[in-house]
């Protein structure tokens, strides 16, 4: 096999308190009676570990909505994997999180909505911006990674500056930086949620500066939103290269998204041993290879670094997961992805919708 | 930033850690991911704990690879050294 699956990201649950208008997880959530068990988890770990993954990346929705969570964690280390929990905190006491720790886990990510509480609060859907503010403290007060990630947009960008010199007293070693990418709920609340050309620019200008500040103090990672880059993103670094999903049901998938796509089945880890998802699924490997791209990604140069971009968008925005990625300049349906762009230039903020938990 | 004190003690930062010893690859598992241990890297990284001044790891990195240059061991070792402190994987005492 020449691809090695490095890192695993396991959707724990797709409960969640918080309903934040640019939730990633996918339209058709997994409900509590169908999420594996600890047992279930287990077995997975120990099969990734085996077939090449180090990184597990518990998420969710709220991995900390799971009781188990301590356990999930000791699973993992005991499979030798590296352990990082991306959470919005609530969940969390001193007691767990010491609990999480002694388990083996190695490193939190901890997400704010905003700098601000109120604006945080709206966007959260609900009222939890104080509660992570207490979690930070608890966090720093440990020896363990701590990276904060705020997921910036139209309505909260303007708050960059104060974003960041809250991460840099938080205690943590690395900001991440993300705008929304427009996949799930966050593409329902898109034309909302898009900043201008001028705010993207600005927000470079921003990172930029605030890297070189703060050079050996706290590392900041910045993801654009790709509506405005000139080429696609290397989505996944490639369909089934490096990484894999497994849903709260136990469903493989290459990516966060790729339940969207007709046609494709994706296997149970229930059902199914992993290896043979990643090596042999029909699903794994409808996109891997350059077999399936059209003009003009299959005489572009750059179809070995970017892979023709994300499949998912291709169909969200395309109808069709086997076209170029609509986001890049060359594409044949690219007009969608501009029209789209003078829609949220021409000014006006426009409202949104929440989504409500899975039962 | 680059070089260190002679009288640095070092240690690895929070949340990174070497792959287990004895697995099919050497590692150095941090929050982002992984880097690739190649050669004498992990003996290096390993000898970094929180005790040891920078002057004791080389002396030891001597100890063990006698055959080796003693220039080229020191110089590679700072490098590397200095290279994680800076990357923020290794952090001072």
């Amino acid at each position: 096999m020449k691809y090695t699956p490095r890192a695993l990201i396991a959707e724990v649950t797709h409960r969640c308190p918080l309903h934040c208008v640019y939730c990633s997880n996918p339209l058709e959530m997994q409900r509590r009676s169908d999420e594996l068990s600890t047992g279930d988890w287990a077995t997975i770990f120990e099969q990734a570990s085996g077939m090449g993954v180090v990184q597990l990346h518990l998420t969710g929705g709220e991995p900390l909505s799971r009781t188990d969570l301590t356990e999930l964690v000791r699973a993992g280390r005991e499979a030798h994997l590296y352990l990082n929990l991306i959470t919005s905190g609530v969940g969390l006491d001193e007691p767990r999180l010491d609990a999480l720790i002694d388990a083996g886990l190695d490193h939190i990510q901890l997400s704010f909505q905003d700098a601000e509480e109120a604006p945080a609060n709206e966007f959260a859907g609900t009222r939890s911006h104080a509660f992570k503010l207490r979690v930070a403290g608890m966090i720093r007060q440990r020896r363990i990674a701590f990276t904060i990630n705020i997921v910036i947009h139209r309505r909260n960008i303007r708050r960059l500056e104060e974003m960041i010199a809250f991460a840099e007293q938080s205690g943590a070693q690395r900001l991440e930086i993300a705008h929304v990418q427009y996949y799930g709920w966050a593409l329902r609340n898109r034309d909302a949620l898009l900043p201008t050309r001028e705010q993207l620019d600005r927000s470079v200008e921003i990172v930029d500066a605030a890297r070189e500040r703060l050079q050996g103090r706290l590392r900041i990672d910045f993801v654009l939103p790709d509506y405005y880059a000139k080429f696609p993103k290397p989505c996944m670094n490639g369909w089934g290269h490096q990484q894999m999903l497994i849903d709260p049901a136990g469903r493989v998938l290459p990516c966060h998204a790729a339940s969207v796509i007709p046609g494709l089945e994706f296997s149970s880890a229930r059902e199914r041993p992993l290896r043979w998802i990643w090596e042999e699924s029909p699903a794994f490997n409808r996109f891997r290879d350059e077999s399936w791209m059209p003009e003009p990604c299959r005489s572009c140069d750059r179809r070995t670094r970017d892979f023709g971009g994300c499949r998912c968008q291709a169909f969200l925005l395309a109808g069709d997961a086997a076209t170029t990625d609509p986001v890049c300049t060359l594409a044949p349906m690219h007009t969608i992805v501009e029209e789209t762009l003078q829609r949220v230039n021409g000014g006006g903020d426009r409202s949104w919708v929440y989504r409500i938990d899975p039962r | 930033m680059s070089g260190l004190a002679q009288d640095s003690v070092l240690r690895l930062a929070p949340g990174c850690r070497l792959s287990a010893a004895g697995g099919p690859e050497d590692l150095l598992l941090i929050p982002e991911g992984a880097l690739r241990l190649k050669g004498p890297a992990r003996t290096i990284v390993e000898l970094c704990d929180g005790k040891r001044t920078l002057p004791k790891i080389v002396e030891e990195l001597k100890r063990r690879y006698p055959t080796e240059d003693a220039f080229r061991i020191e110089t590679e070792a700072v490098a590397l050294l200095s290279r994680l402190r800076d990357r923020g994987v290794l952090e001072h005492v």
